[in-house]
């Protein structure tokens, strides 16, 4: 397990280090807002902060609301496309 | 660490993936966090709602979708099938179509003067050519002496364009003939109260014929105001224009030798024009006679007149010496002159007649 971290660890901090990381983030982001995505949790959103209350509402009540809706929303297209590109850079990155 | 990180090529596939997996979710919760923090500072700042359009606004911009009809409601061919009436001609007009029209019915438009010119000129056209062509039908229209029945069946109805200022224009008279054949009697020809001679006085007819030609052509009404020379119509055209017009005015003289005599007409002119009319007896020369009578009569005198008219013309073209005479004592000379035009001799006046070369 340790090995496993570690390995897990060594393996993002390469990412980030490549500056494939952010690369994938802004895929990801992009891809996001062009299926829609981005509208759906916008309007969540909307939901919590007229629960909560415009003025009392904080990043805490959003995240802890928004998080798990947002996870499950994502188009199965754009989470495989992700995945594949996820692989392809670690299989790049495998042979540095 | 090298070595750990370069056996991730000995990483079974399950791990790889699981690899892959967790680092998907990471991205998508960093997304999702990012998320909030954008929504949170707008809440904050104050125009999260700012996009949003009111209720009011948003039933009155409704997508409207019933047949034959746009989303927002309008009709697609409104104005098509529409109709207006042009306020200058009274058509009715399509409403497409109605500021084309407009500008050529008012003649303000940039081809509208163009296009109003050609339509006058190739009506004159046509009617040149057609009357040409009437010269045959003399024998048809010798009998009657009608004012313009005859011709009324010949009249082109394509030249009267409805929209043209001249759809009021009067009948075309067939006086064509008097311009153009040369034996047909002179008086058989329609006549047409043409603006022109209608409307001037007996003194300025006889003035102008003394001068001009005077021939009246048919299809324009008025008198040819080339010379007496000129080629285009004959000494028995201007003879035949002259005892129309002045015979006219010559019914209310009881003299048949002067009976074209009226008051105030120039002497010398009057003596010329006179001496043409050199009736025996028939002092009422009103066109509503029968054209046979006056054919006879006109016939036989038309010889005598003709040289007499040789010298009106000849005193008219010789100087302005026996035009300058006055018109009360000229008028005595004109009786005097008529009476010896009268007698039957046909004398040659001193000045060179200009018909000598016509003849």
């Amino acid at each position: 397990m340790n090995k496993d971290s570690q390995m897990r660890a060594a393996i993002n901090q390469k990412l980030i280090e490549m500056g494939e990381r952010e690369r994938l983030k802004e895929l990801l982001r992009a891809k996001l807002v062009e299926c829609g995505w981005k509208d759906q949790m916008k309007a969540q959103c909307k939901d919590v902060i007229r629960e909560k209350g415009l003025e009392h509402v904080t990043v805490e009540d959003l995240v802890v609301e928004i998080t798990p809706k947002g996870r499950a929303l994502v188009p199965d297209s754009v989470k495989k496309e992700l995945l594949q590109r996820i692989r392809a850079s670690l299989a790049q990155h495998s042979t540095l | 660490m090298k070595m750990e990180n370069m056996s991730l090529s000995g990483l079974d596939n399950t791990k790889l993936e699981a690899l892959a997996q967790d680092i998907y979710s990471d991205l998508v919760e960093d997304a999702c966090l990012g998320l909030c923090f954008e929504v949170h500072r707008a809440v904050k700042q104050g125009y999260f709602f700012l996009d949003d359009t009111d209720q009011e606004s948003m039933k009155d911009f409704e997508i409207v979708d019933q047949p034959g009809v746009d989303i927002f409601g309008q009709v697609y061919n409104q104005w098509k099938n529409k109709e207006c009436v042009c306020p200058n001609c009274n058509r009715s007009i399509a409403a497409s179509r109605f500021a084309p029209h407009l500008e050529k019915c008012l003649g303000m438009g940039r081809n509208s003067s163009r296009i109003a010119n050609r339509r006058i000129a190739s009506s004159n056209n046509t009617n040149n050519k057609s009357e040409s062509d009437q010269e045959d039908n003399d024998d048809v229209n010798d009998n009657d002496w009608s004012y313009g029945s005859e011709k009324k069946a010949k009249k082109r109805k394509s030249d009267k364009n409805p929209n043209s200022p001249r759809r009021s224009k009067s009948l075309k008279h067939k006086n064509g003939e008097l311009s153009s054949s040369v034996n047909t009697d002179p008086y058989k020809y329609n006549y047409n109260t043409g603006i022109n001679y209608e409307t001037l006085g007996p003194d300025e007819l006889r003035s102008l014929l003394t001068t001009q030609c005077g021939v009246i052509s048919e299809h324009t009404k008025k008198m040819c105001t080339r010379s007496q020379r000129c080629p285009q119509h004959t000494d028995q055209q201007r003879r035949a224009v002259r005892v129309f017009l002045l015979g006219l005015s010559a019914t209310s003289l009881p003299d048949s030798n002067t009976a074209v005599e009226s008051d105030g007409y120039d002497a010398s002119d009057g003596q010329v024009l006179m001496s043409r009319l050199q009736w025996d007896g028939s002092s009422d020369i009103s066109p509503s006679d029968s054209a046979s009578s006056k054919a006879s009569t006109n016939n036989s005198d038309s010889k005598k007149p003709k040289k007499k008219k040789k010298t009106s013309l000849n005193s008219t073209g010789g100087g302005g010496g026996g035009s300058g005479s006055v018109g009360g004592s000229s008028s005595q000379g004109c009786l005097a002159g008529q009476a010896n035009r009268k007698k039957p001799k046909l004398p040659v006046p001193p000045a060179p007649s200009i018909y000598d070369n016509l003849n």
